[in-house]
C-alpha cells in the first residue's frame, strides 16, 4: 500500500524514442494519404496484403487477446487471485484495438467508406465478420475499462448506473451482432434469450452476481473474441496464394488456439517489462502460476499444427530449402523452446526464465501469423514481396503511439493494484474489491 | 484450506472447460458441414444458363488486339492506340491494370515455332465469385444478368477481393489517394441497351461471341465435337472455380496459354463456408457454456469456502 495506484510521468530517454518513432510514423502516414499506398509500400496486384495486415492486424489482435482470456479466467473460471492482472490486460486490449482500427484506416484504400460496414451486410464474408467483431469487441472493452475511469473521477452514481446498464447494452449488441452474422431470426432470438436468461437469474438472486464486473460483459468479450481470433484465420481460407505449410482448413482453429496460448505469455511479458520500466515490483506470485498453463497450451497448439501437416500429407514440404520452410522451422523451434522453458519449474520460478519463455511464445505467434500473411504467400507471376521501409516505420510508429497511450493511461488511471506484500497474493485483491464495493448495490 | 481447494477446483474447472469447448467445437463443425452439404451451387449454375456470357475461341483469334482498343475507347480508359499496340506482348494476367480491363496474351507454340497462340485475360464473371463472397460491404456484386460489377460508393479498398480472386483479376490504383477497384464489367451498360460488349463487337475474326451461357456452352461443345482435332477437349470456365460466365476454347493446353491451372472445380466460397457456418453455434454454445461454468464454479467455490452466500440482495 506504499504507492498510489497511478504511476507518475516524467520524460525519459525511452519515452523520447517512442515520441520520435510516433512522429516519424505519423509523417509517413500523412505522405501515404497524399500520394497513395504505392508511394510507401511494396504492395502489388499480386500481393495486395503485406506487412500491415500481418503485423498490425493478425499479430496485433492476437497480442491484445490477453484481455478476454484473463477476464474469463478471473470472472468465469474462478481465478480471482489473478484479478490484479486483469485491468492492465484489458487496458492493453482496448488500446490495442484502437490502434488496430487506426492502422486499418491507414491500410484501407478508401477508409472514409468504413461506415458502409454498418449498413451493407454481406453475411458470407469473413471480412464482414472481422469488421463487426472489431467494432463490437472494442465497445465491450470500453465498457470493461469504464470502471477505472469512473473510479478515478469518483463518480459513484455513474458507476452504479454502469453496473445496471452494461449487461443490457451487451444483450442488445450481441442480438444485433447475431442477426448480422447469421441472417437468421431463430438464432438471433436464441442468443438473446440465452443472455437474457442469465441476466434474469442474476438479478433475481438465483445465481450469484460478480462483484466487480457484470458477467454478461465478460461472456460477450469471450464470445466475440473467439469468433474474432478465429475469423482472422478464416480470412485466408479463400485465397490460393498461400503455400501448403501455411494454408490449411484448420487456420481458424490454429488462430484461436495460438491467441489463447499467447494471452498468458503476453500478460507475463507485459507484467515483467512494465514492472521494470515503471520501477514497480513484478507480480511474480501471480505471473508464475499463470505460466503453469503454458506447457498445455503450447503442446496443444503444437499437436494441432504438426498433426494437421501429417493429416494433409504435406509433411515433406518441411524439407524444402525455401524461406517459407525456414520460417516454419523457426516457428516450431520457438514453440519448442517456450515449451522446454515452461515445462521446467526451476526456470520459470525466476523472473528471467519466465521472461524468456514468454518472449519465445510471443515470437512463435508472430512467426506463425507473419508466415500466413507475408512469408507464406507465393504468387509465382509476381515474384516475391518484401516490405518497404516506410511500411515498417509506420507500424513501429503506431506501436509507439500505443505504448505512449498506455504510459499516459497508467499515469492517470488506477490500472495497477497497490503492490502486494509478499505472501498475500491470494487475499489482497479481495480486500481491495470489498473496499470498492463497500456501498451495497441493489439491482432488480 | 480454501486456497488449496480453490486451486484444485480451478484445475478441475479448467479441464472441464477444455473438454466442453472441444466437444462444442466438434459438434459445431459437424452441424455446419451438414448445413453446407446442400450448397445451392447447382441452383446458381442453372440460373447462370440464361445469363449474359461470352465465348473466346483461341483458335480463331489472330492477335490483332482490336478488342483491347475497343475496350479502352468504350470504357474511356484513356490510353492512346500507340500505348496499346506498341506495348510488348504479355503472357499472363499481370498486364491488367486500372486502365487495362482486357489483354490478349501471346504465346509461342513450342511444337511449331512459326505459329503463335493467343489467350484472353479479363474478369471471368464467375457464377459464384470469390470476390463477391469476400467483399465485406457488397461493393462487388453479381448482377442477375450475369456480369460482376463494382460499386465505388461502398468500397472500403480493403483489397480482400484481390486476395480472393483465383484469376488475379481485380486491380487497385496504387498511386491514387482515392483508389478504385477496377476490372471488366462485361459492358454492363451497353448490354443493358441490347448491344454486345465492346470487345465482342470489335472482333474481326469472330473469336469472341456474346450470348446466354447455355447457348455458348452448347456452341463450345459443338465446335469441339465437329472438329475434335482442332481443340483440346476442355471448355475453360465450364467448371473452373464453380463455373464462369466467360468460356474459353483453345488448341493448346490452357496452362500453355497463360491460364491458371489446377483450379478447383467448386466455387471459392465453399472454402470459407464451413467456418462461417459455425458462427451461430459458437455464439449459442458459448452463451450457454460460459454462463453455466461460471455458475457452477462460483457456487462450488463458495461452498468450499464455507457456504458463504454471495447472492443475497
Amino acid at each position: 500500500m506504499s504507492r498510489p495506484p497511478t504511476q507518475g510521468l516524467r520524460l525519459t530517454p525511452g519515452l523520447a524514442i517512442l515520441l520520435v518513432l510516433a512522429v516519424a510514423g505519423l509523417g509517413l502516414i500523412a505522405y501515404r494519404f497524399a500520394f497513395g499506398l504505392g508511394a510507401v509500400t511494396n504492395l502489388s496486384d499480386g500481393y495486395p496484403w503485406g506487412f500491415w495486415i500481418g503485423m498490425d492486424i493478425l499479430v496485433g489482435i492476437a497480442l491484445a487477446g490477453g484481455g478476454f482470456v484473463l477476464a474469463g479466467l478471473v470472472h468465469i473460471f474462478g481465478g480471482h487471485r489473478f484479478h490484479a492482472l486483469t485491468r492492465p490486460a484489458i487496458l492493453t486490449a482496448f488500446l490495442g484495438y484502437l490502434l488496430f482500427i487506426f492502422a486499418l484506416m491507414v491500410d484501407l484504400g478508401r477508409p472514409w467508406n468504413i461506415w458502409w460496414a454498418l449498413i451493407s451486410w454481406n453475411h458470407v464474408s469473413p471480412m464482414f465478420e472481422v469488421a463487426w467483431c472489431v467494432m463490437f469487441y472494442t465497445f465491450v472493452l470500453f465498457l470493461e475499462l469504464l470502471p477505472a475511469v469512473l473510479e478515478r473521477l469518483q463518480w459513484e452514481r455513474a458507476h452504479q448506473l454502469w453496473r445496471r446498464v452494461a449487461p443490457l447494452l451487451v444483450i442488445a449488441a450481441l442480438t444485433v451482432f447475431t442477426f448480422a452474422m447469421t441472417d437468421s431470426l431463430g438464432w438471433t432470438v436464441a442468443v438473446a434469450a440465452i443472455l437474457a436468461a442469465w441476466e434474469t437469474l442474476m438479478r433475481t438472486g438465483v445465481m450469484a452476481r460478480d462483484r466487480q464486473m457484470p458477467i454478461l460483459l465478460i461472456m460477450a468479450g469471450i464470445m466475440l473474441s473467439t469468433l474474432h481470433q478465429s475469423s482472422l484465420g478464416t480470412l485466408f481460407l479463400i485465397t490460393d496464394k498461400l503455400g501448403p505449410l501455411w494454408y490449411t482448413p484448420m487456420l481458424p482453429l490454429l488462430f484461436f488456439l495460438s491467441a489463447v496460448m499467447v494471452a498468458p505469455a503476453m500478460v507475463i511479458f507485459e507484467g515483467l517489462v512494465s514492472a521494470r520500466v515503471l520501477h514497480r515490483r513484478p507480480e511474480l506470485p501471480l505471473l508464475v502460476p499463470l505460466g503453469r498453463a503454458l506447457p498445455f497450451l503450447l503442446a496443444g497448439y503444437l499437436i494441432v499444427r504438426v498433426g494437421d501437416l501429417l493429416f494433409r500429407g504435406v509433411v515433406l514440404e518441411t524439407m524444402r530449402q525455401t524461406l517459407a520452410t525456414w520460417w516454419w522451422w523457426l516457428e516450431i523451434a520457438l514453440v519448442l523452446v517456450a515449451l522446454a522453458i515452461f515445462a521446467s519449474p526451476d526456470l520459470v520460478r525466476r523472473g528471467r526464465g519466465l521472461l524468456l519463455g514468454a518472449t519465445a511464445t510471443v515470437l512463435a505467434l508472430i512467426t506463425h501469423r507473419t508466415g500466413v500473411a507475408i512469408v507464406g504467400l507465393d504468387v509465382p507471376e509476381y515474384g516475391r514481396y518484401v516490405p518497404a521501409w516506410p511500411e515498417v516505420v509506420i507500424t513501429a510508429g503506431i506501436v509507439a503511439l500505443g505504448l505512449l497511450a498506455f504510459r499516459l493511461a497508467v499515469a492517470f488511471l488506477p490500472i495497477y493494484e497497490p503492490e502486494l506484500e509478499p505472501g498475500t497474493a491470494g487475499r489482497a485483491p479481495r480486500a481491495v474489491h470489498d473496499h470498492l464495493t463497500a456501498t451495497p448495490v441493489r439491482v432488480g | 484450506m480454501s486456497a488449496l481447494s480453490r486451486r484444485r477446483f480451478l484445475e478441475r474447472g479448467g479441464r472441464a472447460a477444455v473438454g466442453l469447448a472441444g466437444a462444442g467445437a466438434s459438434a459445431a463443425v459437424a452441424l455446419a458441414e451438414d448445413a453446407v452439404a446442400d450448397t445451392g451451387a447447382d441452383r446458381l449454375v442453372e440460373q447462370a444458363a440464361a445469363q449474359w456470357a461470352m465465348l473466346f475461341d483461341s483458335t480463331l483469334c489472330v492477335g490483332c488486339r482490336a478488342c483491347e482498343l475497343a475496350c479502352n475507347t468504350d470504357n474511356e480508359l484513356g490510353r492512346t492506340p500507340d500505348e496499346i499496340f506498341e506495348g510488348r506482348p504479355a503472357e499472363d494476367a499481370r498486364a491488367l491494370a486500372p486502365s487495362v480491363f482486357t489483354y490478349v496474351t501471346f504465346h509461342q507454340v513450342e511444337a511449331d515455332p512459326s505459329t503463335a497462340a493467343f489467350g484472353k485475360v479479363q474478369c471471368m464473371h464467375c457464377i459464384e465469385p470469390a470476390c463477391v463472397s469476400s467483399c465485406p460491404v457488397l461493393a462487388l456484386h453479381k448482377t442477375a444478368e450475369g456480369p460482376v460489377v463494382w460499386d465505388g460508393t461502398r468500397c472500403l479498398g480493403c483489397r480482400y477481393c484481390m486476395m480472393a480472386c483465383p484469376f488475379l483479376v481485380p486491380r487497385f490504383d496504387w498511386d491514387s489517394r482515392n483508389p478504385r477497384i477496377t476490372k471488366c464489367d462485361m459492358c454492363f451498360d451497353l448490354q443493358g441497351q441490347g448491344k454486345p460488349p465492346a470487345c465482342v463487337a470489335a472482333c474481326p475474326s469472330k473469336a469472341l461471341r456474346a450470348g446466354t451461357r447455355a447457348d455458348l456452352l452448347a456452341e463450345a461443345h459443338r465446335r469441339i465435337e465437329t472438329r475434335p482435332r482442332r481443340y483440346v477437349h476442355h471448355v475453360y470456365g465450364e467448371h473452373e472455380a464453380g463455373g464462369t460466365n466467360f468460356l474459353h476454347l483453345a488448341a493448346r493446353p490452357f496452362d500453355e496459354l497463360g491460364y491458371r491451372r489446377n483450379l478447383p472445380m467448386r466455387s471459392y466460397r465453399e472454402y470459407t463456408k464451413p467456418a462461417m457456418a459455425t458462427i451461430p453455434y459458437v455464439l449459442g454454445g458459448l452463451g450457454v457454456a460460459l454462463g453455466a461454468l461460471r455458475w457452477i464454479i462460483n457456487r462450488r467455490a463458495d461452498v468450499a469456502a464455507g457456504g458463504h452466500e454471495e447472492s443475497q440482495p
